[in-house]
């Protein structure tokens, strides 16, 4: 399939190789024209702008930092007057903005897909990340070749927007989840417990996760890199608190966690994986 | 003094006829021209006609988008008005919003002050609000004496959006003690307590407060029409939310009252009164 690819950062550039790599004809444009080099490099075609990146293309996918972004390159995308196009976001933005961006770009006549995606670095990388789509089922159709070269576990979830609620549903899961893992560590030390005995015997357990096995394994690493930086999981917290106070839902334990991340932020944890938020129980705590 | 009013709800209204009743001259624009009724004013086609013939404007509006638009859109008051003149806006907006419209007032030479206000509807009746002003003392001084007609105590906080930041902190004091206040009433009543006693019991000692005389007072009687309308300090804690995520600093109080605060929104008690915060405590 002929495709555009919009933004090549950590995330993005990895999904353009892998879709070269699934035999597509890729055309990508960054805002940055050194990033574009190893894809160029690796037989992908240059643009000059996002419109055309979408020029004689049957798809555009977008993979950058934030719904003002996405809405600029999908202007641009909308100016190539490609009808029939499909143009798929897979950045984390908030579900009302997608659902904007379709409604614009169907008036273009572009099918709008938002399909955000978990997994992080490692995953783009593998090919193996989640996908959750929001969309016609005509536009995820046309998508799903290239989805399938970028993930594994790729699920149609619902109309527009519906992707981005799922993502945001996400956040909140590993938000909470790791502060669980966290505060149940830090319990656990202030306790005179070794936190790691206790990660063993919980694992068995109906408190078994993933967050406890892996997060919870590099929080006894003490190990900080990222991963996903704690600034990224605030950002996204916020779009899930935003989302509460405009349809008026209560969730005390985001509000509670993105207040956390909040300090993370302000503490100078903010470069570090969202797994440092422990390091902020402790200080909070007098344990560092 | 020729003056400008454009806002014309439950609070600028009052506050226009206090300055009529001071012997100033007013011109009101309103979206919906049926607010202005019986307001003796001339009535302005656009807010930059309003703006072309007064020296001061006042705003007292709902949304930072609202204030915005109204300064800086299509026909919008930096249209109009004359370098030297001074734009009042007592609307609850975002610091950052205060601070971007000043500044572009400011580039066609006008003046900007952020004076929101704390008070209620009874304060702008009786001429007794709280009003806490950004942006440079010497246009403060100007405009005290206006100011003067609609309040006791105004204070100069600093440089503009200092007056939003006062705002802020004045909302997530006053909603947190309402929070407080109702989960009290809450456990009085759970307890098998008479809440009237309690409330009357501790007016007299630390946890004293204005919140626990007047909202307790609605919640003994549950009585929940508004005062203030629970909705405005909903968008409120959205601004007082996004400061504090802009400036990185943890508001775990705030951040829990305002779902409180989204669930009394939910149960379409948006337009009653914030001591409806009962009501959320008693649904579970």
């Amino acid at each position: 399939m002929k495709i555009g690819f919009i933004g090549l950062g950590i995330m993005g550039r990895p999904m353009a190789l892998n879709l070269i790599k699934g035999g597509h004809q890729v055309t990508v444009w960054a805002r940055r024209t050194e990033s574009m080099q190893p894809l160029l490099e690796a037989g992908a075609t240059g643009a000059a702008n996002p419109a055309e990146a979408a020029r004689g293309n049957e798809l555009v996918i977008s993979m950058v930092a934030d719904a003002p972004d996405v809405a600029e390159v999908m202007r641009g995308v909308a100016s190539a007057g490609e009808s029939g196009l499909v143009a798929v976001d897979m950045s984390t933005i908030a579900p009302a903005a997608a659902r904007q961006i379709g409604a614009d770009l169907a008036a273009a006549g572009i099918d709008f897909v938002d399909a955000p995606v978990s997994g992080g670095e490692v995953g783009a990388i593998a090919g193996t990340l989640s996908i959750m789509a929001g969309g016609s089922d005509a536009g995820f159709a046309r998508a799903k070749p290239a989805f399938e070269c970028m993930g594994k576990n790729i699920v149609h979830v619902g109309t527009s927007g519906a992707g981005q609620v799922t993502k945001a549903a996400n956040q909140i899961v590993t938000g909470m989840g790791v502060l669980a893992v966290a505060e149940a560590f830090a319990f656990a030390a202030k306790n005179g417990v070794d936190a790691g005995k206790v990660r063993e015997a919980l694992l068995g357990g109906f408190a078994y996760s993933k967050i406890l096995e892996n997060h919870g394994q590099r929080m006894l690493d003490r190990n900080f890199k990222p991963g996903f930086k704690s600034w990224m999981h605030e950002k996204d917290l916020n779009i899930v608190m935003q989302t509460a106070h405009e349809l008026g839902l209560c969730l005390p334990g985001s509000a509670a966690t993105a207040q956390m991340f909040n300090a993370m932020v302000g503490s100078g944890l903010g470069e570090e994986d969202s797994i440092a938020v422990l390091k902020l129980l402790e200080r909070l705590s007098g344990q560092a | 003094m020729k003056l400008g009013f454009i806002g014309l709800g439950v609070m600028g209204r009052p506050m226009a006829l206090h300055m009529h009743e001071a012997g100033h001259e007013l011109a009101v624009w309103a979206r919906r021209p049926e607010s202005i009724g019986d307001l003796p004013a001339r009535v302005c086609a656009t807010p930059a006609e309003l703006g072309r013939c007064c020296e001061v404007v006042f705003t007292v509006i709902t949304s930072s988008a609202d204030v915005e638009g109204v300064a800086l859109g299509k026909d919008g008051l930096c249209d109009g008005m004359a370098p030297g003149s001074v734009l009042v806006d007592c609307s609850t907006i975002a610091p950052d919003t205060a601070r971007h419209v000043a500044a572009r007032l400011a580039e066609k030479g006008i003046h900007m002050l952020d004076a929101p206000v704390s008070g209620g509807v009874q304060g702008a009746i009786d001429a007794t609000l709280a009003i806490m002003a950004g942006g440079e003392a010497e246009v403060l001084e100007r405009v005290r004496p206006l100011l003067d007609c609609l309040g006791k105590r105004i204070v100069h906080v600093g440089p503009n959006g200092a007056g939003q930041v006062a705002k802020a902190c004045n909302q997530m004091i006053m909603v947190a003690a309402i929070e407080a206040a109702a989960e009290a009433m809450r456990l009085a009543a759970a307890s098998g307590v008479d809440c009237a006693k309690v409330r009357q019991a501790l007016a007299g000692g630390s946890a004293a407060s204005r919140v626990l005389d007047v909202m307790g007072e609605r919640m003994v009687r549950r009585d929940f029409a508004a005062g203030i309308e629970a909705r405005l300090h909903h968008k409120d804690f959205g601004l007082v939310l996004e400061a504090a995520r802009r400036s990185a600093v943890p508001v775990p109080l705030a951040a829990a009252v305002g779902q409180q605060l989204n669930a009394l929104m939910a149960q379409g008690w948006g337009r009653d009164d914030t001591s409806s915060l009962l009501r959320i405590l008693e649904k579970s």
